[in-house]
C-alpha cells in the first residue's frame, strides 16, 4: 500500500477514500473500514488508502492520480446497518453552497473539471448509521455490519485491480 | 414599522454565525449585527492541566490555524519557563507558521472568495462555489489546490501530520530537520511560485470589476495592529506588536506579549459570544482596530523579500495612507502568500537550519506567561497563570476574529445600508452581506473556541422585532 502524496509519484491503481468522524459514533465507520483496508492491503503498492473527516476539494488531486476510486462513508439515509455498494453518478449537479465538504459525485465532477480525468471506475460503499451522537462506539447494527462491509470493500478493490 | 433581515447561516466561513439587519419604518437599514452563536470554553477547561500540555490542547481550537495556536501557546509556556529557544528551533517554527499561512490563505482565496470574484456576486448560488470555479477556470482551481498542498505538505514534513502536528513544544520543537526533508520542501518551491503568479495576475484582472464592493466593503478609517520586526519588516512568529491609527501614525510600538493585557481590553456585546478587542487608551469602541493581512500590510514598511516587496509597493499605492477597504484583504492575502514562499526558501537556504539543538528545557520559573503569534487571519495572544507546580490556574485567549469583530459589524452595516433599499432583499444582496464578512476570513471556531457546524444565517427584522425574512443555507 502506498502512503505518500500522489503528486510526482507513480499513479495509484486503486484509491480507497474514506470519510467520517471517529468521535461521532457510527459516523466513524468510514475511518474504521479505512483502517481495515490499510491492514488488508499493506503489501500492495497499487492500493492507496486515505481517511479524512470530510471530503474536501483538495482530494481531487488524489483522485486524478488514481485509476479507480472507492469512496467509503456512513449513510444517514440508509437503514441502520445496511451495507450498499453503488456506482458514483458522474453527471449529478452540485448541492454545495460551502467549500468544506463535498459529496462523492461532486468530487468526481471536480476532478473532471480540473484535471480532465474521467473516472469510469468509481464506487461508493456506505453503511447505514443509527447514531451520530458524540461517542467512540458503534451502534449494534453497524457493529454487526462490519464483516459484510469489509467483504464488499475487499471485493471492490480486487475487482478494480483486475480491470 | 421597522423590519429585521436575518442571514443564518452565513456560508463559506470558518464557523457558525448569523447576521441580522434591522429596518426602520421607511424600509431603510437602521442597524446590522454579525453574531457569533457558538461557545465552547477552552479557557475554562484548561484550568487544572499541566502547563506543558497547553500547546497541544490549544491547537485543538482550530483545524485551519492550529499551528499559530501551537506557537502562541508554546511561547506563553516559555515565558513561564523563562527560556529562550535555540535559533534553529525559532526558524523551524517560522517555516511551519508560514506554511500554515500559505495553505490557509489559499483556502480563503480560492475556495471561499474566488466563487464571488470569478463568477460574480449575483451568480446563481448553485454554481457560485468551488465546483463553479473549477468549471470556469480550471487553471485557477488547480493552482488553489496545489498551493493548499504546498502548505499542508510542509506542515506534514515538519510536524508529522497536516492538522494538529505535535512537533512544537514548550522550549522549541521535538525533532531537528533532516537534509532530505529540507530538499523535499525546496523542490516544491518553483511550482508554488508559478501558481501564486497565476493567482495574482487573475486577481488583478478581476478586481477592477468590483469598484462598488471596494467602496462599501468595510471601507472606513480604523486603527490596525500586528507583529512587526525591528527593521519594520513583516513578522508572523516573533517580533513585537505595533498599533497605527487611521492615518498610519504609530500609537503603540514594541509591545511585548507581557504588556498586551495592559494595552488591550475586551468589550462584550449582548448579540455575540465573541468579545470585541480594543486599545485601552482610546476606549471602546474608538479603540477598536483591525488585524490580519490588511492590517499587517498597512503597518509594515517592507516584507523583507524581493518579490513580495515589489507587490507591497504596488499595494500601498492603492491609497495615500492605510488601505481602508476590507475588500483588499483578498489582495493582501496573495502578497503574504508570495512572501511566505520566498521566506521559506530563504530560511531553508541557511545551513544552520539543519542544526540538531532544537529544544531548551526548564521547569516553572514564573507563575505567569504570555505569548503571541500571527495567525493567517490576525494576531493571537495566549496568557496563562500557573501555580508553583505548573498547574494551570487561569488562561485568556485573544484571537484574531475578536479583534476584527467591530470592523466586521460595521462592514455588515455599511454593505446593508448601501444595497438594501425599501426593505427589498435579493440573493445578490444577501451574498454581498456575507461576502464582506468573508473578506476578513473570520474563524468563528477560534473566536468562541467552539465546536459544531460551520454555516451562518441572515434575518430581516421589523422595527417591532418581528422576523420578516430568514435565509438559511
Amino acid at each position: 500500500m502506498t502512503t505518500s502524496s500522489p503528486m510526482g509519484e507513480a499513479k495509484t491503481r486503486c484509491l480507497v477514500l474514506a470519510c467520517g468522524n471517529t468521535l461521532r459514533s457510527d459516523d466513524g465507520v468510514g475511518p474504521k473500514l479505512a483502517e481495515w483496508a490499510t491492514e488488508r492491503f499493506h503489501e500492495n503498492r497499487d492500493v492507496r488508502v486515505v481517511a479524512r473527516q470530510q471530503w474536501t476539494p483538495d482530494l481531487a488531486e488524489e483522485i486524478a492520480a488514481a485509476d479507480s476510486v472507492l469512496f467509503v462513508d456512513a449513510s444517514a439515509k440508509s437503514r441502520p446497518g445496511r451495507v450498499s455498494l453503488t456506482a458514483v453518478p458522474s453527471n449529478r449537479g452540485s448541492g454545495s453552497t460551502g467549500s468544506h465538504h463535498l459529496e462523492a459525485h461532486e468530487l468526481i465532477g471536480l476532478t473532471r473539471s480540473l484535471y480532465g480525468s474521467i473516472k469510469s471506475h468509481a464506487m461508493l460503499l456506505t453503511v447505514g448509521a443509527a447514531s451520530t451522537q458524540l461517542g467512540e462506539e458503534f451502534s449494534k447494527p453497524v457493529e454487526a455490519a462490519l464483516p459484510r462491509a469489509q467483504g464488499l470493500l475487499e471485493k471492490a478493490v480486487l475487482r478494480f485491480l483486475a480491470n | 414599522m421597522s423590519q429585521t433581515i436575518t442571514i443564518d447561516p452565513v456560508t463559506r466561513l470558518e464557523g457558525h454565525g448569523k447576521i441580522t439587519i434591522q429596518l426602520n419604518g421607511k424600509g431603510e437599514v437602521e442597524d446590522a449585527h454579525f453574531h457569533v452563536t457558538q461557545v465552547r470554553g477552552f479557557e475554562r477547561f484548561s484550568e487544572g492541566r499541566p502547563f506543558y500540555e497547553m500547546p497541544s490542547l490549544m491547537a485543538r481550537i482550530c483545524g485551519i490555524c492550529p499551528v499559530s495556536h501551537l506557537i502562541a501557546s508554546a511561547k506563553a509556556c516559555e515565558a513561564i519557563m523563562s527560556v529562550r529557544i535555540p535559533h534553529t528551533a525559532a526558524q523551524l517554527r517560522r517555516v511551519l507558521n508560514l506554511a500554515q499561512m500559505v495553505q490557509s490563505h489559499a483556502l480563503s482565496f480560492f475556495y471561499l472568495a474566488s466563487p464571488d470574484l470569478l463568477l460574480g456576486m449575483e451568480a446563481d448560488p448553485k454554481v457560485r462555489n468551488i465546483l463553479g470555479v473549477a468549471a470556469a477556470s480550471p487553471e485557477l482551481g488547480r493552482a488553489g489546490i496545489a498551493l493548499r498542498r504546498f502548505g499542508q505538505s510542509i506542515i506534514e514534513i515538519l510536524g508529522g501530520k497536516r492538522i494538529h502536528p505535535g512537533w512544537v513544544v514548550p522550549g522549541g520543537v521535538t525533532e531537528p530537520l533532516e537534509s532530505a526533508q529540507r530538499d523535499k520542501i525546496l523542490a516544491m518551491i518553483p511550482e508554488a511560485y508559478a501558481n501564486l503568479a497565476l493567482a495574482l495576475a487573475a486577481y488583478k484582472k478581476i478586481a477592477g470589476q468590483f469598484k462598488h464592493e471596494i467602496e462599501v466593503f468595510a471601507n472606513f478609517p480604523s486603527n490596525y495592529l500586528s507583529l512587526i520586526n525591528e527593521d519594520e519588516s513583516i513578522e508572523f512568529t516573533d517580533g513585537a506588536l505595533r498599533i497605527v491609527d487611521a492615518t498610519g501614525t504609530i500609537i503603540e510600538d514594541g509591545m511585548t506579549a507581557s504588556r498586551y493585557s495592559e494595552a488591550i481590553g475586551e468589550a462584550v456585546e449582548p448579540y455575540s459570544y465573541t468579545k470585541f478587542a480594543y486599545y485601552k487608551p482610546l476606549g471602546y469602541p474608538a479603540g477598536s482596530y483591525r488585524v490580519g493581512p490588511l492590517a499587517r500590510l498597512n503597518i509594515v514598511k517592507t516584507m523583507g523579500t524581493p518579490e513580495a516587496d515589489a507587490e507591497l509597493i504596488e499595494f500601498k499605492q492603492l491609497a495615500s495612507g492605510p488601505v481602508e477597504s476590507s475588500f483588499y484583504y483578498h489582495h493582501a492575502r496573495l502578497v503574504e502568500m508570495l512572501y511566505g514562499i520566498e521566506k521559506i526558501e530563504q530560511i531553508l537556504a541557511d545551513p544552520r537550519i539543519l542544526e540538531k539543538h532544537v529544544r531548551a528545557t526548564a521547569g516553572v520559573n514564573r507563575n505567569e506567561g504570555a505569548g503571541q503569534a500571527e495567525a493567517p487571519r490576525g494576531t493571537l495572544h495566549h496568557h496563562y497563570k500557573v501555580d508553583d507546580n505548573g498547574k494551570m490556574l487561569w488562561a485568556n485567549l485573544v484571537i484574531a476574529t475578536g479583534q476584527n469583530n467591530k470592523a466586521m459589524n460595521l462592514g455588515v452595516l455599511q454593505v446593508a445600508q448601501s444595497y438594501v433599499k425599501g426593505g427589498k432583499f435579493t440573493e445578490g444582496i444577501l451574498n454581498r452581506v456575507e461576502a464582506v464578512v468573508r473578506t476578513f476570513d473570520p474563524c468563528l471556531s477560534c473566536s468562541s473556541h467552539a465546536a459544531g457546524q460551520m454555516p451562518l444565517e441572515v434575518l430581516l427584522l421589523s422595527a417591532a422585532g418581528t422576523v420578516l425574512d430568514r435565509v438559511a443555507r
